[in-house]
């Protein structure tokens, strides 16, 4: 009797273990469903970064999955330049909306607020100061392609945009530089890449048209402390690293200033060019874009002169 | 080799009513949900068929003809005939009886159906080897995975397969004792092969199954044995079929089954987020199939479910084990075993094209939940509840409470079907953190009609991202939106473009950001706090004076 009364205890442990787990599945949902954040909340963390946004600030989401809800609330604040960014400079202070205990820097923060399961914070960041961007300026450039008989201008023109759509890479814009219209690819203009890691990287689109460069000239550009050059392939096709690398080279002054051999799998890279000995001057600069194969090679580069921010 | 109840009608009524309750939750629902991708492409399928039978009705021998014979079947030559022809029947009884409240329904009625006779099955077979209460559980298991709640409503192939493997596993089960189901066996496989490549795995599951009955019944020296009569009838009446139901096959018949096999065999590769990296090549991790199924199903039928296979591991023991004179049985766990396993394993093989989907693997779930019968019945009868407590009501209350999370869950992921994640994975959200699969086929959609009517009252244009014309079109029949918001070609000619959020439709996403110039989405459709859609708004459709 005591052996079956033994028995009849551990089976119904065995009994209750199932029935937790269901009780487990039952509880932890509206649990879950308690800790996501009304669209309330996420208004009022907004309205509050929105009174003190600054130019140049830039806001982060986190978790990164989050980042169309805090765009959709204050994307309006932010230039492309900043949404997209290339590299660290021209970034004042970087505002963090975050749910679920999520972050994007390790660092103290300078401001926190918590509205109802969205944390607002922020950080004074120190970057340097952008004198000349070239994304931005791209408008003002010249552009050639070489060619049998000689370089050819390409035309700044308007005409239609690109449809969009996946695998399509980064989008034509209406307004570019149209280098041949039997090989629609061949433009140059500004637009933005989606990189190795899917990140946003506002760029000049300069497709290499093969071992003949294509050629993009911007005349006084004021020179500081350095140019930086940053550059990457769309993420559809680098990241199956088979394909032939793009030579940039940067030409200052008619004097090749740096080479960047870019390779599927580099992920957006570049290189920074010292510039300091001709800091202050006014320099022409030119982007030169070649390869052995133009298969398939959606390269996109951004550039800026660069100095460092003053300090307070 | 008598391991088996007989079916009483009682049991067809109770396995007819469950699956008669679920084809209609699928009717009731079916309104909410855009047709996806692939039932977009399946339905011009359809219609062509649907043009081609009328023919063959009115005027066969032109029918007949090799270029009508084409011009009908050469559009989506690389899936088979049977699902394609039954929408095409049930489109011609929408067209000339008006059937049902909706074109999308026609499409989607043979595969509800499939989905209601699943359920039948999976308690017929269940209640043929175990008591009724653990096939209605097995049956009610199954009908409450949100994700097979989600493809049951669909003109798709993916449960309809799942249900025809799963007859064609009882039709071989039934026919290694009664020699009348080798032919039902031969169609039932012939069927299967005519929906679905799924079913190629088939043969090879039963011949391993028979391989270890055979040795069984040699240990314990039997001296009848089984016949392999039932393997000819595959053989032979499931490829007569499955050729005779698909006319593109009856010219260019090797070149064009080479094609199809090829086809499958070198299938493209959807690139698929898992744990946070988005695989577009193999291999895709072997895990993937065993951790979808872990965050996309009740925890509890889960444990169930190998509690069940626990509590009939003597079905399962090696052939050696057994002495001369031992009885022999059918094997029926076994069985089961492979049929729940082999679909899984497929997509695991570091070999296999990358699918991702647990469609792809829905064959598995029948098998999954009648397991999870078992392992019920098993833990009520080993904790004794009936007699400890004075009542029948525990085991009963116990049944209930272990499927409330599926049935719960199942409601919550309607409409959002392939977004939903169970407890178990962190739910919704917590799936986002992981980096999980957030969607596919752009059939959400259909969640935002009514914002872009309200935002669209004298009609314009949307870019659809991943939302087939198609699938816009079908919306637009059913009377969803209106004929005066079309789908647009360009973003740059649409008033509002759409961005499906998937980790790879990052560049979409972007495009959208140039070509209107910001990076603010005008709307954000969300789930459990997740984002599904953005919607870019054209800041010209201002200059145009579209917006009001």
């Amino acid at each position: 009797m005591a052996e079956a009364a033994r028995k009849l205890s551990l089976a119904s442990w065995a009994w209750v273990l199932f029935a937790a787990l269901a009780a487990f599945e039952l509880l932890a949902d509206p649990v879950i469903r308690a800790a996501i954040p009304r669209e309330e909340a996420w208004r009022q963390a907004s309205a509050f970064v929105r009174e003190r946004f600054e130019p140049n600030d830039r806001i982060v989401a986190a978790p990164a999955w989050v980042d169309p809800i805090v765009r959709g609330e204050l994307g309006d604040l932010t230039e492309l330049r900043i949404a997209a960014l290339p590299d660290r400079a021209g970034v004042g202070r970087v505002w963090e909306l975050g749910i679920r205990g999520a972050t994007t820097f390790d660092a103290a923060p300078a401001l926190e607020r918590n509205f109802a399961g969205v944390r607002v914070r922020m950080w004074p960041v120190e970057s340097p100061k952008i004198i000349y961007d070239f994304v931005t300026r791209i408008r003002e450039a010249e552009v050639e392609i070489d060619t049998d008989a000689g370089p050819l201008a390409c035309a700044w023109t308007r005409g239609r945009a690109a449809p969009g759509g996946l695998e399509r890479g980064p989008m034509m814009p209406a307004e570019r530089f149209v280098c041949d219209r039997a090989r629609p690819w061949l433009w140059v203009g500004p637009t933005i890449l989606a990189d190795l890691e899917l990140q946003p990287r506002r760029c000049i689109w300069q497709h290499p048209a093969g071992p003949d460069a294509v050629r993009t000239t911007f005349i006084d550009v004021p020179l500081g402390e350095r140019l930086v050059v940053r550059g990457g392939i769309d993420y559809q096709v680098a990241r199956r690293r088979y394909h032939a690398p793009v030579t940039l080279r940067v030409w200052i002054d008619d004097e090749i200033a740096a080479e960047l051999v870019h390779h599927d799998g580099d992920g957006w890279s570049g290189l920074d060019i010292d510039t300091s000995a001709h800091r202050g001057s006014d320099a022409s600069v030119r982007f030169e874009t070649t390869t052995s194969d133009p298969y398939a090679r959606l390269f996109c580069f951004a550039a800026s002169t660069q100095t460092e921010a003053p300090r307070d | 080799m008598i391991d088996t109840r007989k079916l009483t009608r009682r049991d067809h009524v109770i396995g007819a009513t469950l699956g008669l309750i679920y084809v209609a939750a699928l009717l009731h629902t079916a309104p909410d949900l855009a047709m996806s991708r692939d039932e977009s492409f399946y339905v011009h399928a359809a219609k062509n068929i649907a043009g081609w039978l009328s023919e063959l009705l009115t005027d066969p021998a032109s029918a007949l003809d090799p270029d009508h014979i084409a011009r009908a079947w050469r559009y989506n030559w690389e899936h088979p005939a049977w699902m394609k022809l039954m929408f095409a029947w049930s489109w011609l009884a929408q067209e000339h009886l008006g059937l049902f409240p909706r074109d999308s329904l026609a499409f989607r009625f043979p595969g509800m159906l499939t989905a209601g006779l699943l359920l039948w099955l999976i308690y017929a077979w269940g209640a043929s080897v175990m008591g009724r209460s653990g096939a209605i559980f097995a049956s009610v298991a199954f009908a409450t995975m949100p994700r097979v709640f989600y493809h049951s409503h669909l003109a798709c192939f993916d449960v309809p397969i799942a249900f025809f493997t799963t007859l064609t596993a009882y039709a071989y089960w039934r026919a290694l004792v009664d020699r009348r189901w080798i032919p039902v066996l031969g169609l039932a496989f012939g069927i299967a092969l005519a929906t679905k490549h799924n079913s190629w795995m088939l043969p090879g599951i039963f011949i391993i199954h028979f391989a270890v009955l055979h040795a069984d019944q040699a240990r314990a020296v039997v001296e009848e044995r089984t016949p392999m009569t039932w393997l000819a009838s595959m053989l032979v009446v499931g490829p007569l079929f499955f050729i005779v139901t698909w006319p593109w096959l009856w010219h260019d018949t090797w070149n064009r089954i080479g094609a199809y096999v090829t086809f499958h065999l070198k299938h493209v590769h959807y690139t698929y987020q898992f744990l946070g990296v988005s695989y577009f090549e193999p291999p895709l991790p072997f895990s993937v199939p065993f951790v979808m199924t872990l965050f996309t199903v009740s925890a509890v039928v889960l444990a169930l479910a190998v509690a069940g296979i626990f509590f009939e591991r003597l079905e399962l023991r090696f052939p050696w084990r057994l002495n001369p004179g031992d009885p022999t049985t059918r094997r029926t766990d076994l069985l089961w075993l492979g049929c729940l396993l082999a679909p899984l394993l497929a997509i695991a093989l570091p070999s296999s094209p990358i699918f991702g989907g647990t469609k792809h693997w829905l064959g598995a779930y029948p098998f999954l939940a009648l397991f999870a019968g078992r392992g019920l019945l098993a833990v009520a009868e080993r904790a004794n509840l009936g007699p400890w407590l004075g009542r029948q009501w525990p085991s009963r209350a116990f049944a209930i409470f272990c499927l409330l999370p599926g049935a719960i869950q199942t409601a919550h992921s309607h409409p959002f079907g392939l977004s939903h994640y169970m407890p178990m994975a962190g739910g919704v959200p917590g799936a986002a953190d992981l980096g999980m699969n957030r969607q596919f086929w752009g059939f959400t959609t259909g969640s935002l009609t009514e914002w872009l009517i309200e935002q669209l009252p004298d009609g314009g244009s949307v870019w659809l991202c991943d939302t087939t014309a198609g699938a816009w079109a079908m919306l637009q029949a059913d009377g969803a939106v209106p004929h005066n918001i079309r789908a647009a070609r360009s973003m740059s000619e649409a008033d509002f473009a759409l961005v499906h959020h998937e980790q790879h439709f990052a560049e979409v996403d972007y495009q959208a950001w140039v070509a209107y110039g910001t990076s603010r989405p005008a709307h954000v459709l969300s789930y459990d706090g997740v984002p599904i859609i953005s919607v870019y708004e054209n800041p010209a459709r201002h200059e145009r004076g579209g917006a009001h």
